[in-house]
């Protein structure tokens, strides 16, 4: 992609005081795209949101939107709509004042903006009725596309979402992530979307952002930080997930080389394509996802196995959850597809395995 | 003691007070109104008869109607300069961290402690040297700066409740909608905060109006309700007193009503 | 609220905003203290004031003890204020926050507009009510006592009434913020583990309403030493209590150093007492 990025964040810092809180994030969004910042609650998301937006200055670096440097721009000037965790809905104006209030500002006459204001009602899908009610009377959903109205009618050029779905229940929470990625494709604006839920980010975002302490882990697509993090952090940031420590002997451009205490694998190298970019030889880890280990029968061949005991069986509805001591006291998950039989019985001993084509390996950080 | 006996005991205790507190808080405000409506001349019991003569007679006293007329423009500015100083003051030391913070609370808050005559007082050295030195002498203006001097705190404690139930989130919203600094008072501060401002507003022009203190001290020789009727009541009571009283609590039941039913709206 | 903000003084948002009553209490209230603390070493001569940098007010003040006996008199109603004003307000607050919820605003409003009401005209009121020919003596008489059953107008006792009629809102107002802000659960807790309803008041809430009790109780002293209006008009003048004394200083004898020195003293020494208070209180609390 050759066009110039809608926002190019370059080397930003941030600090209270003694306290840093972004240690150098660099970032481009590119447009139209969806992307996710997602991270553990102090990893500085939401300040780098808010340094977009516009309410928190840098410490350093710079922050561009389609190639201006925003330093020293005001929030009310840049081209950025915010929808705020707490929403801020204006307690003491109707739903329509709300929605038109971006363009009151703006000095459009109001002969304009009722018709806007009606789009905005549309597009959201809320009823005309409750344009001359106050946000108090609405339910939390109908308040959430009411902010989002309110962002979208000033047709912003990048829509900063700040953790809006986290106060809601689950199955509004499910609906409305269906409504912001329909939004997402029928407006064609940049949505730049924090959250600690990196499922919801899966869910809709383009790229994913994960951060921690200040600084950018890993940027890529969801199925890239799902099956191919490089760091631990992230590989343990969703869903479960199994970790075993490994000794990488070499690693080469066709293939890399470890060895293990208690994986059996006959020849004990992986593919390239199997391998986090910066992984050295020496301690690394093996990433295998529950999901795809299972029992391997007496006699099956299979890539990689160990043999373990079943110590925990949790029935899921469909699939079912175990946890397994391996020979060497490591616990292991494992997901398998539900049948009517138990396929693995509590204390049973077992032989686990997985194949090479699912196995990631990383290098091990401070998780 | 068994528990249903006990609870007994408690709502006596509780309904008992609460009434006995409301009678002792009216007694003396009714036996003003009801002394306006006497026809004789003496403030005794019992009367010779009912009448508004002492009505109409207050409304024929130049010097009644004086006094009534300069304690409402000193309560009035006073009002507006010391509900908008509050307002400010409140907005400080509630929403800001900075320096000095405590020290800024202490010194805006002091003269709710402080009390009253003294104030006066000490105010009133402060203007006659001052005066000596420039040429004034206190009047209707030092007593309306010691009104504001004591009001202001409470402008500010009244406003703070209000301020403190105010998520500053809704400026930032404002903000990203395309407010400017003035935008923001405008459209969302000032309206969120208005109950609040309002409230402290009425509080402010009853306890200026009502005010005896700081006026007997200040006023030099401009007499407000409160110190004419003191001014009568060292030389004998009149009998136009408790008619005087009668109209000034009209305005004051209503304007404390308003004031609360604009804080249930906020 | 998490809302605070950090801003520095530089900001105008901040100093635009706290310059006018910084400026206010600066010049009228901090200003006055001091200009009043610095008159106590000048001379009063011909009713004019000569400026002379000496000792002599305080030498007469220390030297009299007419003016600490009208003190003491003072701090003793002060305090038997303090007191009838706490007994009174707890049940009143706690009534209030607990148990006329449909009520509460009726009945505030109603305290409000007694609290605010000018003082002049309810002092007055008392008068009437309690004059030999009164409402009070009225209304007895006319359920069969003896005439003039209501005699203490013009004695300390009329005065105290008077002080405890105008300052007890503020007990009644900081004691229900206390208790209104008390976790109702843990009341609960209390009854669950066994105790009477009494003494679950007592070893819960009344412990847990001891910031609206101080409160309330360091400003009714404080505005209770600085009384006028109830000696004089209720009290008939008889037993000057200080702010009398520090009045007719002025205005009689126009004498500002002095007038100025007893101002000091009285407040001194009241805000030395809610110190002493203040420690002793602290240091129970560190002992237990």
């Amino acid at each position: 992609m050759t066009e110039a990025p809608i926002l190019d964040i370059s080397n930003v810092h941030k600090s209270y005081g003694a306290s840093p809180v972004l240690k150098g994030v660099s970032l481009e969004v590119r447009r139209g795209e969806f992307i996710a910042l997602v991270g553990p609650s102090g990893c500085g998301k939401t300040t780098l949101l808010k340094q977009i937006a516009g309410f928190e200055d840098v410490t350093s670096g710079t922050i561009r939107i389609e190639g201006q440097d925003m330093a020293g721009v005001p929030a009310a000037l840049r081209p950025t709509s915010m929808v705020f965790q707490k929403l801020a809905l204006f307690p003491h104006m109707t739903v329509a004042g709300n929605i038109g209030f971006p363009l009151k500002l703006r000095k459009v006459p109001p002969a304009e903006i009722a018709p806007r204001v009606d789009d905005m009602i549309r597009l959201m899908e809320l009823k005309p009725e409750y344009l001359t009610r106050f946000p108090k009377a609405l339910s939390g959903g109908e308040q959430q596309r009411v902010a989002l109205a309110r962002s979208m009618i000033s047709s912003p050029k990048l829509l900063l979402l700040d953790e809006p779905l986290s106060a809601l229940d689950v199955k509004l929470k499910k609906v409305l992530q269906a409504e912001l990625k329909r939004l997402h494709r029928s407006v064609g604006v940049t949505f730049v979307h924090v959250t600690h839920d990196l499922e919801e980010a899966m869910m809709l975002a383009d790229r994913i952002c994960v951060m921690r302490a200040g600084r950018i882990l890993q940027l890529g697509e969801p199925a890239d930080i799902y099956y191919r993090p490089t760091d631990p952090f992230v590989a343990g940031f969703i869903g479960e997930t199994n970790l075993l420590p490994v000794t990488v002997k070499s690693v080469t451009a066709k293939q890399t080389v470890y060895q293990s205490d208690e994986i059996a694998d006959a020849k004990g190298n992986v593919p390239a394509a199997m391998v986090a970019q910066d992984l050295a030889a020496g301690p690394a880890l093996m990433m295998v996802r529950p999901e795809l280990i299972r029992r391997v029968a007496d006699g099956e061949k299979m890539d990689c196995s160990l043999s373990a005991t079943v110590t925990e069986v949790f029935t899921k509805g469909g699939t079912v959850q175990y946890r397994a001591r391996t020979d060497k006291g490591r616990e292991l998950a494992v997901e398998i597809q539900g049948t009517s039989a138990l396929p693995m019985q509590l204390g049973e001993k077992v032989r686990l395995g997985w194949q090479k084509k699912d196995i990631w390996l990383l290098r091990p950080g401070e998780a | 003691m068994n528990h249903r006996v006990e609870a007994r005991l408690a709502d006596v205790l509780l309904y008992g007070s609460m009434a006995a507190a409301l009678i002792f808080f009216y007694v003396p405000i009714f036996t003003l109104i009801a002394f306006s409506f006497q026809e004789g001349r003496y403030l005794t019991l019992p009367f010779e008869g009912f009448s508004l003569k002492w009505y109409g007679e207050l409304f024929r006293s130049a010097p009644a109607l004086n006094a009534l007329w300069n304690s409402t423009i000193i309560a009035l500015v006073a009002t507006l300069a010391a509900t908008t100083i509050g307002t400010m003051a409140a907005i400080v030391a509630v929403r800001y961290r900075f320096i000095g913070k405590r020290a800024f609370q202490g010194l805006s808050g002091a003269p709710l402690a402080f009390p009253q005559l003294l104030l006066g007082i000490v105010l009133l050295l402060w203007f006659s040297v001052l005066g000596r030195w420039f040429g004034f002498n206190t009047g209707i203006v030092t007593a309306i700066i010691g009104h504001v001097v004591y009001i202001a705190p409470f402008a500010m404690v009244i406003v703070a409740v209000q301020v403190y139930n105010f998520d500053p989130v809704l400026e930032d919203a404002a903000r990203d909608c395309g407010a400017g600094t003035w935008d923001v008072y405008r459209y969302v501060t000032i309206p969120i905060l208005w109950p609040g401002i309002f409230s402290a507003a009425i509080f402010s022009f009853l306890l200026s109006w009502g005010n005896f203190y700081l006026t007997y001290s200040l006023a030099g020789s401009t007499r407000t309700i409160p110190t004419f009727i003191f001014s009568g009541i060292a030389i004998g009571s009149s009998p136009l007193y408790p008619a005087i009283a009668a109209v000034v609590f009209v305005p004051g039941i209503l304007l404390v009503i308003l004031a609360n039913r604009m804080r249930q709206r906020g | 609220m998490d809302g605070e903000i950090t801003r520095s003084w530089r900001d105008p948002e901040l100093f635009v905003k706290a310059l006018p009553s910084v400026l206010l209490q600066t010049t009228c209230f901090l200003a006055p203290l001091l200009m009043t603390f610095i008159l106590t070493f000048q001379r009063t001569r011909d009713f004019q004031l000569r400026w002379t940098w000496d000792l002599a007010t305080w030498t007469e003040i220390f030297s009299k003890p007419h003016y600490w006996t009208i003190l003491g008199h003072t701090l003793f109603m002060a305090i038997a204020c303090v007191i009838v004003c706490i007994v009174l307000a707890l049940p009143i607050a706690y009534g209030l926050a607990t148990r006329f919820k449909a009520y509460e605003n009726e009945i505030k409003t109603l305290i409000t507009f007694a609290f605010i009401t000018d003082a002049t005209l309810k002092t007055f009121g008392w008068v009437l009510f309690l004059d030999k020919k009164g409402g009070a003596n009225f209304l007895l008489s006319y359920i069969g006592f003896p005439p003039e059953t209501v005699a203490f107008l013009f004695t300390d006792w009329a005065t105290l009434l008077g002080m405890v009629y105008n300052l007890l809102p503020f007990a009644i107002f900081t004691i229900y913020l206390s208790i209104d802000n008390i976790d109702r659960s843990l009341i609960l807790a209390a009854y669950d583990a066994g105790a009477s309803k009494f003494r679950a008041h007592w070893e819960v809430t009344l412990p847990l309403c001891k910031p609206g009790i101080w409160a309330g109780s360091v400003l009714i002293f404080l505005l209770g030493v600085g009384v006028f209006l109830e000696p004089k008009v209720l009290g008939g003048g008889k037993s000057p209590m200080s702010a009398e004394l520090i009045r007719q200083t002025f205005e009689t004898r126009v004498n500002w150093p002095l007038g100025a020195a007893l101002t000091l003293v009285l407040m001194i020494v009241a805000v030395f007492i809610v110190l002493l208070f203040t420690r002793v209180a602290g240091m129970k609390r560190a002992a237990t």
